[in-house]
């Protein structure tokens, strides 16, 4: 995965878990969790270039699959992707089947 | 139906318990992701944006009810109970995990189905007509064909690696439901002066960042001479296709860049030199593949339809999902049934388990057994006597699937989009929803008539938005979502490719501009004139005015 442009602001790691391919964030404890909000954030390139090298670690242990940085920003202590792709992915799918089933047998 | 052979049946078996094995490597560590993912994708699954995605191969849209039960099994057992029916008349599953797949794949192979050559570049699976064998205008059933092209380009060693992926589809009448001329080979059986049937052969169709109608290569290729003549293609699209870049690798391209003229000398060049009779099929052969096909047993339609008609008259309701929803059947007493996955303002193509399961069980006691998946992502009931028509409809209605809109303006073609797919760079699903609901009043859509609406996210075209008579094309730029609008595409017998209108909508005016536009045909159209009629006729003019002006 390649940013248009060389990220610069705050940073975290993502990736899918190899077992079930849901998406994880690299945590500060070395844990990978499906909640963004408990990811590391790597705030220069330094500690990126750090989390980077434990991505590759977890690949290594069959944890992950295709870790890579995303940028964001944080809006009141939440935290909001600057590509529109990882705000989607982070979000998970913004439509539910159950929803729309129900809603049309109540239909 | 096809059934397996013992050899099919081992074959698949076998390809399984490769998988679990490879699985269980790349589980361990002793295959690389780089190493695992080709043979993944093999196996029909990829990594999505959130989570794996396995997609099963429906050859030519044909389902038993046995089989449809077992998906709607897997969608409990291994995913989030639904599957998502497509545009390739597959079906997708959103959740599996890896550890699990192999138990899917064993599931699947329990009734003759798998999910080998739904990814890479090799044949895809062979769509057909929806309607094949029972629609009134056909001229011969194009499963026995189909089936016989799955066979030949199933693990086919020379078509295995091609420059890209490859897509046939066969219609077996005039009317075209399956869009061949958008296909990499289209063939269209066709009758000769000495009243033979036969196919007409196209070739270098495709959706994509470059869309093309495919042109017809051969008027007359004979049912004997049918593997040979696609052989023939193949070959000469293997060793020219442009393998150096991903974009122009489709044989569409090489055919644009030849000419249709020299690709088909070309064609012609290999096809003299094929020997036909080691790769032709045996007339033997063939009707052995077309009994599995043969009609069923019909009963005498006599007087039978009375109730139908009685119900129609009774039923508004009925009424209204029938004149929708069931389509002519070349047998007299019993009629297609045509299931709506759209219902307004849900997600195109999707269904639960308990909806396979009903369908599953209506098939099996009104339709004989057979159920079809359509490539506008909509369920076919191919065999349904016309008595039991209204049975059916209080059954469809119980399991939420008899929303009576099939052709109208709910009835949206949607890709997955940036909800799903990773490669997507918009959101398709929920402006689909925007506009069901905006425009899903039945009155509405009644006054608004036929037309085909189609979504994809992102330029690759899943969506098959070239096709739309109102194609929606969502793309991003500076981190917003917005939607390209084109007009007057068409995947049917007169096909065509819908032009960009002008610039793109953000997701909240998309549904303003196609509203627009669906207004300003009804202002504009003669009696009786449907909306794509109505485009060819007036051109792009009035509808950019309207809705450029009013943005």
């Amino acid at each position: 995965m390649t940013l248009a442009r060389k990220a610069t602001g705050p940073r975290l790691l993502t990736a899918n878990r190899l077992d079930d391919g849901l998406v994880v964030f690299l945590a500060p404890d070395g844990q990978w969790h499906p909640d963004a909000a408990r990811a590391a954030i790597a705030r220069n390139d330094a500690q990126a270039a750090a989390l980077e090298a434990d991505g590759a670690d977890a690949v290594r242990a069959n944890l992950v699959v295709g870790p890579y940085l995303v940028e964001i920003t944080e809006d009141d202590g939440s935290i909001v992707p600057v590509e529109h792709r990882e705000r989607r992915r982070l979000a998970g799918p913004s439509v539910s089947t159950s929803a729309s089933t129900a809603k049309a047998l109540a239909a | 139906m096809y059934r397996y052979d013992e050899f099919d049946a081992a074959f698949v078996r076998e390809r399984v318990d490769q998988f679990r094995e490879q699985v269980g490597r790349r589980l361990d560590g002793s295959l690389t992701e780089e190493e695992f993912r080709p043979l993944r994708l093999m196996n029909g699954l990829y990594l999505q944006l959130h989570a794996y995605m396995l997609r099963v191969a429906i050859p030519y849209g044909t389902l038993s009810s046995r089989q449809m039960r077992q998906l709607a099994g897997i969608a409990d057992d291994f995913d989030k109970g639904y599957g998502h029916f497509t545009t390739r008349q597959n079906i997708q599953f959103n959740w599996p995990k890896l550890v699990d797949v192999p138990a899917i794949l064993d599931r699947l192979a329990e009734v003759e189905m798998h999910a080998i050559q739904t990814s890479g570049n090799c044949i895809r699976n062979v769509t057909a007509d929806h309607w094949a064998g029972v629609a009134a205008d056909e001229i011969e059933d194009p499963r026995p064909y189909a089936e016989l092209l799955r066979q030949w380009s199933s693990l086919h060693p020379e078509f295995s690696f091609l420059p890209r992926k490859f897509k046939i589809a066969v219609t077996g009448a005039p009317k075209d439901r399956a869009a061949v001329a958008y296909h990499d080979i289209g063939l269209r059986i066709v009758r000769n002066e000495k009243g033979e049937t036969g196919f007409e052969v196209l070739v270098g169709g495709g959706m994509g960042r470059t869309p093309m109608i495919a042109v017809t290569v051969r008027n007359w290729v004979t049912k004997a001479d049918l593997l040979p003549y696609l052989d023939a293609i193949m070959r000469v699209y293997n060793l020219h296709g442009r393998r150096d870049n991903n974009y122009k690798a489709r044989v569409k391209i090489l055919v644009h860049e030849l000419g249709a003229e020299e690709f088909r000398r070309q064609v012609d060049a290999e096809f003299a030199q094929i020997d036909r009779s080691e790769i032709g099929v045996p007339p033997a052969e063939l009707e052995r593949i077309a009994t599995y096909f043969a009609p069923p047993s019909y009963e005498n339609a006599d007087a039978s339809d009375l109730d139908y008609h009685r119900a129609l008259k009774t039923d508004a309701s009925f009424a209204a999902w029938a004149e929708r929803s069931v389509a002519p059947h070349r047998v007299d007493g019993h009629a297609i049934v045509n299931i709506s996955l759209k219902p307004v303002g849900g997600i195109p193509g999707d269904a639960t388990s308990a909806q396979m399961r009903a369908v599953a069980d209506i098939a099996e006691r009104w339709s004989k057994d057979e159920i079809r998946v359509s490539h506008e992502q909509n369920l076919v009931l191919p065999q349904v006597r016309k008595r039991d028509l209204f049975a059916v409809w209080q059954a469809l209605t119980s399991a939420g699937l008899a929303t009576p809109n099939i052709g109208l303006v709910s009835d949206i073609i949607s890709c997955p989009g940036l909800d799903y797919c990773s490669l997507a760079t918009a959101r398709s699903i929920p402006i689909a929803q925007k506009i069901s609901n905006r425009l899903g009043d039945a009155r509405r859509q009644k006054e608004i008539g036929d037309i085909k609406i189609k979504i994809s996210g992102c330029i690759n075209a899943c969506g098959h938005h070239h096709a739309g008579h109102i194609g929606i094309l969502g793309l991003e730029k500076r981190g917003e979502e917005y939607y390209q609008i084109t007009l007057g595409g068409s995947g049917d017998e007169k096909a065509s490719i819908g032009e960009i209108i002008g610039p793109g909508f953000s997701s909240e005016t998309v549904t303003d501009a196609v509203e627009t536009i669906v207004d300003t045909y009804i202002g504009l159209r003669k009696d009786g004139e449907n909306f794509l009629d109505a485009y060819r006729r007036v051109g792009a003019a009035p509808f950019k005015e309207a809705v450029y002006a009013a943005h």
